[in-house]
Formats: structure tokens, sequence, C-alpha cells
């Protein structure tokens, strides 16, 4: 979350900055911030010229006063002081403006206009005063008006054209002035003046040049530090991004470690020769080696040397392979030397170039595990032979003895032996019923499916369990035939269901009843019911009916037999030949168990 | 189905309990003549001194099992062609696939019940060639 936000922050800031990047290269061709910038030059050297003029006009004023009508020089000492005063409020007008960018020209106009005003000024002053003056005065007069003029380049060097109208104001009313004098001197001055004035405005434009380029110069410099200061920026703004990486690198291998470090398994990191290079505190504990004993040694140090063969094949396989091996169960001697049998999966870690860097393993002790698998296993394989071979014999012999071919028995004996044959019987049936229990549970149970035609296996069912109804004086009846209509299910299977169902229901029903058993179809299931007129099922036993060890009521097993598990045997058996089982109240009293089991799609009648 | 009753019976038994109850059972319910083996090593001798009718055979015996004698007994010439009926507590349906395929003629499941013995050894030998 944390990473995904700054991930999308820095984008976007990368973005903008590449953006001003590119606009930047766009504006370092703008001619208007050039301008601006020469505009600019003009009015920082307004001030000056404002100085210079109020200076030279006033020595002017003060030379000039006498031999003239005071009045005049007054007049003209005034316009000069007007034109100053004009140009100071251009000046503070510059100033304050907002927009210098965009008005450059508007600016440039003004000043271009100012210029030419004092221009003018300076040329009414020479053509007013040089005539009426005699001859040092006219000498200071043009003295004056030169150094005016010439003053004006340095002035406005950043734009010939506003020199060139300035310095026009000052030459032409002076030139005609010189050539009407009547003097041949000054009419040969009058000639020079307009050569001084080209040679004038050509030095400006050579400046103006200069100027330009120097700005253009300037410019593009600033346009260039602009641009690298924000690729430093964006630079800036990678290294923080890096750092956070970084961190959350750094912080994600802590957690890596912690979790190796902490965790219940043992956890080994090996290099591709086979080379311990980091265990865990539980590998520690599980092979009571310390780390250090461990790091730097080979692998198989941990595995019995007799077993060393089948490491490197797997070892082999999986370096081939890169692939991780899963569930591996190998014997590994404990520092003391006790061989514990631990389940291991290796895994290696490929780079991008498909070399393994390393190989991480992580096992467990599971030699308490297999002990009890394999105790689990010896029980069953006792109960089922150890217990059944012995009552084999029990039942057998009490078989015979009660079938006569030992010889006539008293009532009283034949009586016993019956009562032995029958729990001789029902405790087989008991370790039937556990056995299948444990298969269920362990999923080992198998079945053997065929086609088997319903009709001929519900019959085949009643007359196996006819002597067991007998016992309870009740009578088994078919109502309902589906002749050729085909099941596929495991024939004992089947059998053991049915025979629970119609032992239970001849257990419960009344003596001299009878238990009806119905054959019906859908269109894709066989349904056999098995009803009985018994007591029902109490409504507190109704959900755990199909459980394990299922007894309404404990006496009813001393008194009828069964251990409880057949229901929950013949639920499951019904369920993996695809079926359902249930039950429901019969109306009139009693209970009807039913299973349906799919049809098998054999031939109609 | 052989043309003659079945009444002589061989069984390779190492229980000695079994031994007589199987015994009382062919003998007084069947009426058959049996030769009970205890030693399966010596019950190829024995099957060729008696010649049986039909040999049942235990599947689990500590000298040799069932299933290894049948297989011997297919490598004797006197042997050979005798029905084998497997006595078995604990064997797979895979497992006596296995034997139904190599030729015996049945099995019957411990615990077998000793009134009904004489019944399913009839009922296996009428449905032999």
């Amino acid at each position: 979350m944390n990473h995904s936000t700054t991930a999308s922050g820095t984008q976007a800031a990368t973005g903008s900055a590449a953006a001003g990047v590119a606009a930047g290269s766009r504006e370092r061709s703008d001619p208007r911030v050039v301008l601006a910038d020469r505009v600019e030059q003009l009015y920082s050297q307004l001030p000056l010229g404002i100085a210079a003029t109020a200076v030279i006009g006033l020595i002017s004023a003060l030379e000039l006063r006498e031999g003239r009508i005071i009045e005049l020089v007054a007049f003209w000492g005034g316009l000069l002081l007007l034109v100053s005063a004009l140009h100071g409020a251009l000046y503070f007008a510059y100033r304050r403006s907002a927009d210098k960018l965009a008005q450059g020209e508007q600016w440039l106009r003004w000043l271009g206009i100012g210029a030419f005003a004092a221009g003018v000024t300076w040329g009414f002053g020479a053509s007013v005063f040089f005539p009426s003056h005699a001859d040092e005065r006219q000498v200071f007069l043009a003295f004056l008006l030169s150094g005016v003029m010439s003053g004006g380049i340095p002035v406005y060097a950043a734009s010939w054209p506003i020199f060139a109208a300035y310095a026009a104001g000052i030459a032409i009313p002076f030139t005609y002035v010189l050539a009407t004098f009547g003097n041949r001197l000054f009419a040969e001055i009058a000639l020079l003046v307009p050569l001084f004035y080209g040679v004038s405005v050509a030095i400006a434009y050579r400046l103006n040049r200069v100027f330009h380029s120097g700005y253009r110069l300037r410019h593009a410099y600033g346009k260039l530090t602009e641009d690298y200061s924000v690729l430093n920026q964006r630079l800036e703004l990678q290294l923080v991004e890096l750092d956070e990486a970084r961190r959350q690198v750094e912080a994600s291998g802590r957690k890596l470690a912690l979790f190796a470090e902490r965790a219940p398994i043992a956890v080994l990191e090996i290099d591709p020769r086979g080379i311990v290079t980091a265990v865990n505190h539980a590998a520690e504990l599980l092979f009571g080696y310390a780390a250090g004993e461990l790091i730097g040694g080979h692998v198989k140090r941990l595995v019995l040397p007799e077993l060393h063969a089948e490491f490197d094949g797997h070892w082999m396989r999986m370096t081939e392979t890169r692939q991780p091996l899963a569930g591996l169960r190998i014997r590994n001697p404990r520092r003391d030397g006790i061989a514990l049998v631990c389940e291991w999966t290796v895994t290696p870690l490929v780079n991008p170039e498909g070399d393994i860097v390393s190989v991480i393993a992580q096992g467990q002790d599971v030699t308490r595990q297999i002990e009890a698998e394999r105790m689990k296993k010896e029980f069953t394989s006792t109960l089922s032979h150890e217990l059944r071979t012995p009552l084999t014999s029990i039942i057998g012999s009490l078989q015979l003895v009660n079938s006569g071919v030992a010889g006539e028995l008293s009532r009283d004996v034949s009586e016993l032996t019956l009562v032995a044959e029958r729990n001789g019987q029902r405790l087989l049936d008991i370790i039937n019923d556990i056995l299948d229990i444990e298969k269920i549970e362990s999923g080992t149970i198998s079945m053997a499916p065929e086609v088997l035609a319903i009709d001929g296996l519900v019959r085949e069912a009643i007359v196996l369990n006819e002597g067991f109804g007998e016992r309870f004086k009740v009578r088994f009846e078919v109502r309902g035939e589906l002749p050729g209509r085909e099941v596929y299910a495991d024939r004992k299977r089947l059998l053991q269901v049915m025979t629970n169902l119609l032992s239970n229901a001849a257990k419960f029903s009344p003596e001299w009843g009878k238990v009806e058993i119905t054959l019906e179809e859908s269109d894709a299931n066989i349904h056999v019911g098995v009803h009985d007129r018994g007591p029902g099922i109490p409504e507190e036993f109704r959900s755990r009916i199909f459980g394990r060890f299922a007894q309404a009521d404990s006496t009813a097993s001393r008194q009828k037999g069964g251990t409880g598990l057949g229901l929950a045997i013949g639920k499951r058996m019904i369920e993996l030949m695809h079926g359902r089982i249930g039950f429901e109240d019969r109306a009139g009293g009693g209970t009807t168990f039913w299973f349906e089991l799919p049809k098998h799609p054999g031939k109609e009648p | 189905m052989p043309d003659r009753p079945l009444t002589r019976i061989c069984y390779v038994e190492d229980d000695e309990d079994i031994q007589r109850i199987v015994r009382m059972s062919l003998e007084r319910l069947g009426k058959m003549t049996v030769e009970i083996v205890g030693d399966p090593t010596r019950a190829i001798e024995a099957m060729s001194a008696f010649r049986p009718d039909l040999v049942m055979l235990d599947w689990m015996m500590p000298a040799m099992d069932g299933p290894t004698l049948f297989r011997q007994m297919q490598l004797r010439p006197e042997t050979k062609a005798l029905p084998v009926v497997f006595i078995t507590a604990k064997a797979s349906q895979r497992d006596l696939d296995e034997l139904m395929a190599m030729g015996a003629a049945g099995a019957i499941s411990k615990p077998f019940s000793p009134k009904d013995l004489p019944e399913q050894l009839r009922a296996i030998w009428a449905k032999l060639p």
C-alpha cells in the first residue's frame, strides 16, 4: 500500500518534470523573452539618462542665459524638465508593470517616443540658441550637442532604432541651422553632421547586435540551468524512491529471516555444491549441532552414510530439473547418533540466468508420526487377522456343536451353546464394522462395482436375512418389482447395506410383524425402501442416526445386538456408489429407511 | 461340471483348531474323505500320495504362504491339474483376482461357517469344467 502510493506519486512528479524540460526547450528560442530582457536593460539606463540630462541642461541654461531673451531660455529649460519628468514617470510605470514579458513591444514604443522627444528638445535648443550667440558659445553648443548625441549610444544601445530616432531629433535641426547660417565653415560642418550621425547609428547598430546575441546567450544559459535543476530534482526524487525501495527490501529481508529463525521447522540454506551456508534455531535443536558446526560443512553429514547414494540421486535430480522436491523422507542422524526420520521440502533458488544460487531445505521430524502410522497399521492387521482366526475356531466349533454333528445335546446345554455362538458372531460383526469404519476414515476402502440386477440383489439380501428375521419372528415381504433394471455397484457392499437395513427393521419390529421392501424407479434412480412398524426414531436421535456408535438406547444393543456402526458404514458406502440414503416416518407408525442408486443405462424391458 | 461327486479333500493349514473344525465339518456333514497337512513344505508330497479331488490352501502360514505353495503346485505335473480353493482372512480383492487369473478355483473368506463349508465347496466343484 505504502509502496504503491510512493510509486504513483513519483510517476506524476517525473511526468511533470519531463513536461517542464520539453517546455524549456521550446522557450529557449522565444524572442519575446529576449525582447523583454532588452527592454529591461533600456529602462535600467533611464535614471542615468535623466540625471545626465538634468545636469547638462542646468549647466547649458546657466551658460546660455546671457545675451539672449531669458524667457526663451526658461521655456527651453522647462521643456527639458518636462521631458525628464515624463521619462521619470515612464520609468516608474514600467517598474510597476505586472506583465513586462507580454507588453515588451509596448514599453519599447513608449521609450522610443520619449527618446525622440528628448532628441527633439536638444535639437530645438540648438536651432534656437546657435544663431543668437557669439563664437565661443557656438563652440560650446556644438560640443554639447555632439556629447549629448554620442552619450545616447550606450544608453540606447539595446535598441538601435530608438537611438536613431533620438539622434535624428538632435542632428536634423542642428544641420539645418548650420547649413542656413551663411558661413562657409558652418556649411562644411553641416555636411559633416549627417556623417557623424550615420557613424553613430552604425555603432549603435553593432552594439545592439552584440547586446541581442548576449541576451540570447544569457537566456539560453538560463534555460539550461533551469533544465539542469529540473533534472537534478528528478534525480533527487529517484534517489528518494530508491532509498525507500531499499528500505522495503531490507524490511522484507528481515521479515523473512525472522520467519526462518522462529519457524518450528528446521531450515537450512545450502549452496549448489551441498555446503551448508545458514541454519535456523529449529535446525540446531533438531540435530543437536550448533549453527557454527553445520555451516561450512557438507549437508550429507546430516544423512545416514548408507543413504548417501540415495541422497546424491535426489540432489542430482533437483539440480538437473531445478524443480523443488517435496515430501522427501530421509533418515537423518542426530549429533548423539540417534537417527530421525525427517520429511523435507527442498527448493532450489534459481536466478534469471537459470543457475541455482542456493537451495533451501525445510524439514520436520516425522519419526513419531511414522511410528504412529505403523502402530495403527499393525493394530488394524492384528484386529483383522489375530482376532478373526481364533474367532473362526470358536464360532466354527459352536456351529458344529449346535448342528448336532458331535451328538445330541441336552436342552440346557444347547441353549447355552446357542448363546455362545450368537455372541461370538456378534463379536465378529463388531470387529468387521470397526475395520470398515477404519477403512472408510483412512480412505483405503475400495469398491469393486459391477452391473447388478436390482431385483435379484434384493431377493438375495432377503434370503440371507430370513434366518435373522425368524429370530425376531418377523417376515420380509417384497412389494413391486423392477425386472431388467440395473445398478452399477459393489455387490458385497450393497448386500452389507441391505443386511444392515433389514436386520435393523427386524430388530425393531413387533413380534409377528412384517417388514415391507419396496422397489421403485424414477427417471434416473432406483429407489429401495425398507418399511417397519417399529416404535419410530426418537426425536433427539434423528440428527445423529448416521453417526458412529449411534444407538438410540444403550440397552438396545444388549437386547438386540449391533454395534451402532452399521448405518454410518452404510451411508458412506452408498455415497461411494454415488447414491443417497435416508429415513422418514411411516404413515400409520413405524419408519422407512431408503436408499437410492443411479440407474445403470442398460437394457429396457 | 466334473462327472463324479466331490469326495476327497486335501487341506493345508497350520492352525490345529481349524484343522479339527474343518475335518469334522467335511467328514461328518459333508461325508467326504479329508487329508490335513500341517506343514506346507510337505504338502506336494502328501497330495501326490493322497490324490485329492480338490485342495484347500490357507493363505497365511508361517513356513510358506498359500500363494507360494499354489505356484509350486503348478510347476509339478502330479499337482498341476488340481483345483485349488483359498481360505483367507485378509487378502484384498486384488490379491484374489490375481489368484483367480492364475487358475485358482475359488476363495472362501475366514471366518467361514463349518455348517455351510461342504455346500460352498460343492458349489465351487460344480462350476469346474
